[in-house]
């Protein structure tokens, strides 16, 4: 006879979490004799936010960090640095776990018509940790630090495009763009964009309006933090005490987690986790469909790769089931060849998802009139599994009578010397939580970062336009032919989009996915609680 | 022997000297510097510009490097480019952590793979030699992120009985530390066991078969008295020498160990810093394996006289 | 009591190690015909379980690790054999050359190896890497004097307590030349010790490859050799996976092979008379 109610229970905890869903529950509540309404009335009282417990030591383990890390945000690149600053300083704008933006520092926001000029309202009545109170000065210094002729900040080049910024009152600020951008919030919300005061430049004692304070902080080993007891947002900042350890290698990082020495770990092994399922004492929580794109890109300005066909056939004979299957067990989605994903309001649902077709991919190599091998360079310093990934394509294109020649470079260096380099390489692309970013940063003729090469003065003008459009529909007409051009005439094999698993003691509440990062947005610190 | 030491010293420093110079080449040489490799993806020719201005590194390269010498000879080893932090004062204490590990294996491995190794050359061909002949061989054909994990599987996932994570801090305890470190400290033993057990057993049994072993016994000198007095200072060069090479791995070779425990030592320092190109520290962290090497190989080259008379004066 | 041995009469674990080494020589040069699968085909889920279809069973990409293990004796034998012999060959012409030389020259290598040494492996690498790119050829070279400054602190260490012996000094006496003391006098007696260090590099080397591997310097995909495989494969074990055991397995047979009969050649040296550390 099956434990009924001790499912329920765990049911209901799910649903705390938003990891089941109503039908599911409401299932699993009538099985057990509940009527229809007293089941949906259960769910609604457990999905209701349960009430945040305070205290206790949060110990986390994390990939993602070097002792040559810094609390800087010029100089944020990693996950163990972001989550750390995001402890201690709060962002400008949030994101939902859907993905859009919400006001954090900055309360809230307007557009006049054109969305060239924008008015933001500074949040009232917060202070820093230092008893400074927050103002317009302290958010046009933290964004001033990214901008201008001598910052070193990767941020500056998202930032390029606000063409003058004041302060219109102590609590609000005026941007002005140098064109039309309907999602300009969204920038706001870089992890490099955090807020500190006016002036501030001590980074070793970091000073911020967020949840804690910093109490230690050895670079590639630890950071401690302290609550400071006086957080502006309510329901969060619930733990006493955070412990963030660098954990680099996923087999410690994993033993640690099940053997209770921490309570949260990020960037548990697509291969292994399906051994941890049936421990009761964690629980695993996967972010599907939005995590890292995993691509190949050809450089198509390259000797070989400006020839249309070839490029075709590189994207027919790739196995993307098999690849996901293989090296993802599964914890991933196929990507279409342009960088956005399926739960972006803007993903081409009119295109079909290239699959695995060794006769297209011999047709077009024959067709393009090439022969001989075909060099990738790869390297575990792409991603760590892009080794794999690339042995897998040298199968799937032997089978279509392609010689692909896989290249294993130095891990060191490859952002330097391989990327934006070698003819055909390696890449994995964060989610860009605008289709905008993703393809004026990724595909834009003006971006540093074009790694295809590829660029299309018809294709620009198409994203241009799209920015300021503001009829939904023609913007998604727009913005689905750019990724048909993209996935047609473009240089990059975008073949995965992986999960995110993270790994959690079961007492960790307060864990969700979250469309932009994992970690809850590397938010656990300030949004989990202990049960 | 005092003129001997202090040449050697006198020539160690030289060769530190000559350590620093030759490494600060040839991280320049190497494709990259702190600028590209902070920056990563973030990078653009406007912001690499301003990273290097910043940090002075648009100067000529032997400027630089003697403003890091000068420093460094009165006991300023500079600030980490990447973080602004002090480089003495995170190496320091890393440092104490590596010696602290590499003590503790020695400790441990030293002795009884000496030991071991003469007990399995007298008893050759026995049991016991085939035993512990195996047993190492064994050992040293994992790499040492295996043994660790095994290790790491039975004694914390399983058994509980030692944590996986290895962090030390400074407000810990000795014997708290024993307990943290004992399973790095563990898999280091089973490590460098093999080499040094062998390398005993097999310069034991070449000096065992000399004609004067054969005298000695036949003179009725005692099994110990022939082999600690007579035979061991023989064999002693060879054993010393694979000893201070092991011990040199201990401190310099043992950084998958601290990223697999977690374990805060020079090692990991000195790889992240080549990762980002970070001069100070890739100098320091060279200083400190420059150091350990001509240490150990100083102090194994004076044992090796002081067995062996007829070393003092050759020719 | 010792046992007699000689060169007609190997005992049982020098026997044992030869078999075991026969065979992955065969696997070596046989591998295409026996293999039951491609070494780079993918057929199976990933780190699946021995069955009868993949014997070992798969590795981190499904592919058929017994069909790896076959292959991977070519490039695993191959590249240590190459690696080792060249570090022996370099190690020891200059160990040897520094202790009988004479003090400057002994002080001039052994300090330019101590500077050598102090330089990291990862810094020294990712130089020969940034000149000459990476390829087996740079791969074995790279390999083979990196062990050599080892060697010849080994080989130098042992030569000079024989340079000083009665030997020697009556052969420089005699008026013969360095070359033929250091190889009929010096060379014949420094033997035994570094056999036994050519059978334990010999072993070190395949995990030195893949060590090497992060930094591309290893050996390329398709190609399965033992340690890379260990290395892949290798955190599956700490879930409880078996699947880096057989390459671990087939490391650990070769290195006991290796010095099984490295022992066995040891004892060749015993006394005729029997006479040995047993009296």
């Amino acid at each position: 006879m099956e434990d009924f109610s001790k499912k329920l229970k765990d049911a209901e905890r799910l649903a705390a979490r938003s990891g089941v869903s109503r039908r599911d529950f409401m299932q699993l509540a009538m099985m057990t004799g509940l009527s229809v309404s007293a089941a949906g009335a259960m769910f609604s009282k457990a999905e209701a936010a349960e009430t945040p417990k305070k205290g206790g030591t949060l110990r986390m383990g994390m990939e993602g960090g070097s002792a040559t890390d810094s609390l800087d945000p010029r100089t944020y690149a990693d996950s163990v640095m972001i989550a750390a600053s995001l402890a201690v300083y709060d962002s400008m704008v949030e994101f939902d776990n859907a993905g859009n933006p919400t006001g954090a520092l900055l309360e809230s926001w307007e557009a006049k018509p054109g969305a060239v000029e924008w008015i933001f309202n500074v949040r009232q009545g917060i202070k820093f940790s230092n008893g400074k109170t927050l103002d317009a000065d302290d958010i046009l210094y933290s964004i001033g630090i990214h901008r201008g002729e001598d910052t070193k900040s990767p941020a500056k080049g998202i930032l390029a495009q606000i063409a003058d910024i004041k302060a219109i009152t102590p609590s609000q600020i005026s941007v002005t763009l140098s064109s039309g951008n309907a999602d300009f919030p969204v920038i706001l919300g870089d992890y490099h964009l955090v807020v500190v005061p006016n002036g501030f430049t001590d980074w070793e004692n970091p000073v911020g309006t967020g949840a804690y304070k910093l109490a230690s902080f050895e670079p590639g080993v630890r950071l401690v933090f302290e609550n400071r007891g006086d957080y502006w947002m309510a329901g969060r900042a619930n733990f006493d005490r955070v412990e963030l350890l660098n954990i680099q290698d996923v087999a410690a990082r994993t033993a640690a987690l099940q053997s209770g020495q921490v309570d949260a770990v990020n960037r548990l092994d697509a291969r292994t986790v399906d051994l941890m399922k049936g421990n009761n004492a964690l629980s695993i929580v996967r972010t599907k469909g939005t995590g890292n794109r995993f691509c190949f890109v050809s450089r198509v300005t390259s000797p070989g790769f400006e020839n249309k066909d070839l490029r075709l056939a590189l994207k027919w004979g790739i196995d993307r089931e098999k690849i996901i299957d293989s090296v993802y067990s599964g914890y991933a989605v196929p990507g279409n060849d342009h960088t956005l994903d399926a739960f972006n309001p803007y993903y081409n649902t009119d295109m079909p998802q290239r699959a695995y077709d060794p006769d297209k991919a011999a047709y077009h190599f024959k067709k393009s009139g090439l022969s001989g091998e075909i060099t990738l360079s790869t390297s575990e310093g792409a991603w760590g599994s892009a080794v794999d990934c690339a042995q897998l394509y040298q199968e799937s294109m032997s089978k279509a009578g392609i010689t692909l020649n896989v290249k294993k470079e130095s891990a060191d260096g490859y952002w330097d010397n391989i990327w934006l380099k070698e003819p055909f390489c390696a890449v994995y692309w964060g989610r860009r939580l605008s289709a905008d970013q993703t393809f004026t940063q990724v595909y834009g003729s003006g971006s540093d970062w074009n790694d295809s090469d590829w660029r299309v003065p018809a294709f620009d003008k198409l994203v241009e336009a799209a920015r300021v459009e503001l009829d939904e529909t023609k913007r998604k007409e727009q913005y689905f032919e750019c990724q048909e051009m993209i996935a047609e005439d473009g240089g990059m094999v975008c073949f995965a989009i992986t999960d995110y698993l993270d790994g959690y003691s079961s007492k960790v509440m307060g864990v969700q996915p979250h469309a932009r990062y994992d970690m809850n947005d590397n938010r656990i610190a300030s949004k989990g609680w202990f049960a | 022997m005092l003129r001997l030491i202090m040449t050697r010293v006198f020539l160690g420093c030289v060769t530190l000297f000559a350590v620093t110079l030759l490494i600060f080449a040839a991280t320049e040489i190497l494709p990259g510097d702190v600028a590209s490799a902070v920056l990563g993806q973030g990078a653009t020719p406007e912001t690499l510009a301003a990273f290097r201005i910043e940090l002075g590194l648009d100067r000529p390269a032997y400027v630089r490097y003697l403003e890091w010498l000068t420093n460094a000879l009165q006991g300023d080893l500079g600030i980490a480019m990447t973080n602004k932090r002090e480089v003495l004062a995170t190496i320091t204490p890393r440092l104490y952590n590596t010696l602290f590990l590499a003590g503790y294996a020695a400790a441990i491995a030293v002795p009884i793979a000496i030991i071991l190794g003469i007990i399995a050359a007298i008893n050759e061909g026995k049991w016991i030699d085939r035993t512990a002949n195996i047993l190492t061989l064994g050992a040293i054909s994992v790499p040492e992120f295996f043994i660790a994990y095994i290790l790491i599987l039975v004694f914390a996932t399983n058994l509980g009985w030692f944590p996986s994570l290895s962090t030390v801090y400074g407000d810990m305890g000795f014997w708290q530390k024993i307990h943290v470190v004992a399973l790095p400290a563990l898999t280091l033993t089973m490590l460098v066991m093999a080499h040094m057990l062998r390398m005993t057993r097999a310069s034991v049994l070449a000096i065992m078969s000399q004609p004067y072993i054969e005298m000695a016994f036949l003179k009725g000198l005692p099994r110990r008295r022939v082999i600690l007095r007579h035979a061991l200072p023989n064999a002693a060069a060879p054993i010393i020498s694979v000893v201070a090479l092991n011990l040199a791995y201990l401190i310099v070779g043992v950084v998958v160990i601290e990223v697999v425990f977690v374990y805060p030592g020079v090692g990991q320092y000195m790889v992240d810093g080549v990762s980002k190109r970070d001069l100070p520290v890739i100098q320091a962290c060279a200083l400190v394996f420059g150091g350990a090497f001509v240490l150990l190989n100083t102090i194994a080259d004076i044992l090796a006289i002081l067995v062996n008379p007829r070393l003092r004066h050759p020719r | 009591m010792a046992i007699q041995n000689s060169l007609k009469n190997p005992p049982i674990s020098a026997k044992i190690g030869m078999v075991i080494l026969v065979v992955f020589i065969f696997f070596a040069i046989f591998a295409p015909l026996i293999a039951p699968y491609g070494e780079a085909e993918s057929i199976g889920k990933t780190w699946a379980s021995p069955s009868a279809e993949f014997l070992l069973g798969t590795d981190n990409i499904g592919r058929d690790m017994l069909s790896r293990i076959i292959f991977g004796a070519r490039m695993t034998l191959g590249v240590a054999t190459a690696c080792t012999l060249l570090s022996f060959l370099i190690g020891i012409t200059m160990g040897l050359l520094a202790a009988v030389a004479g003090k400057a020259l002994d002080q001039i290598l052994s300090r330019f190896v101590d500077l050598m040494l102090s330089i990291p492996i990862l810094v020294f690498a990712l130089m020969i890497l940034s000149m000459f790119g990476s390829s087996l050829f740079t791969l074995i070279i790279t390999i083979g004097i990196l062990d050599s400054f080892r060697v010849f602190r080994l080989a130098r260490s042992i030569a000079i307590n024989i340079v000083v012996t009665e030997f020697v000094e009556v052969a420089r006496l005699r008026g013969e030349g360095l070359w033929w003391i250091m190889v009929r006098e010096v060379l014949p007696n420094a033997l035994p010790p570094m056999i036994a260090e050519f059978g334990l590099r010999f072993c070190f080397n395949f995990l030195f490859v893949a060590g090497l591997s992060f930094l591309g310097l290893g050996i390329q995909p398709p190609f399965a050799d033992w340690g890379g495989m260990v290395r892949e494969n290798g955190r599956a074990i700490a879930f409880g996976i078996p699947a880096p055991l057989w390459p671990a397995i087939a490391i650990g047979l070769t290195t006991i092979s290796v010095n099984m009969i490295v022992d066995w050649i040891l004892s060749i040296n015993a006394r005729p008379s029997g006479a040995s550390a047993e009296m």
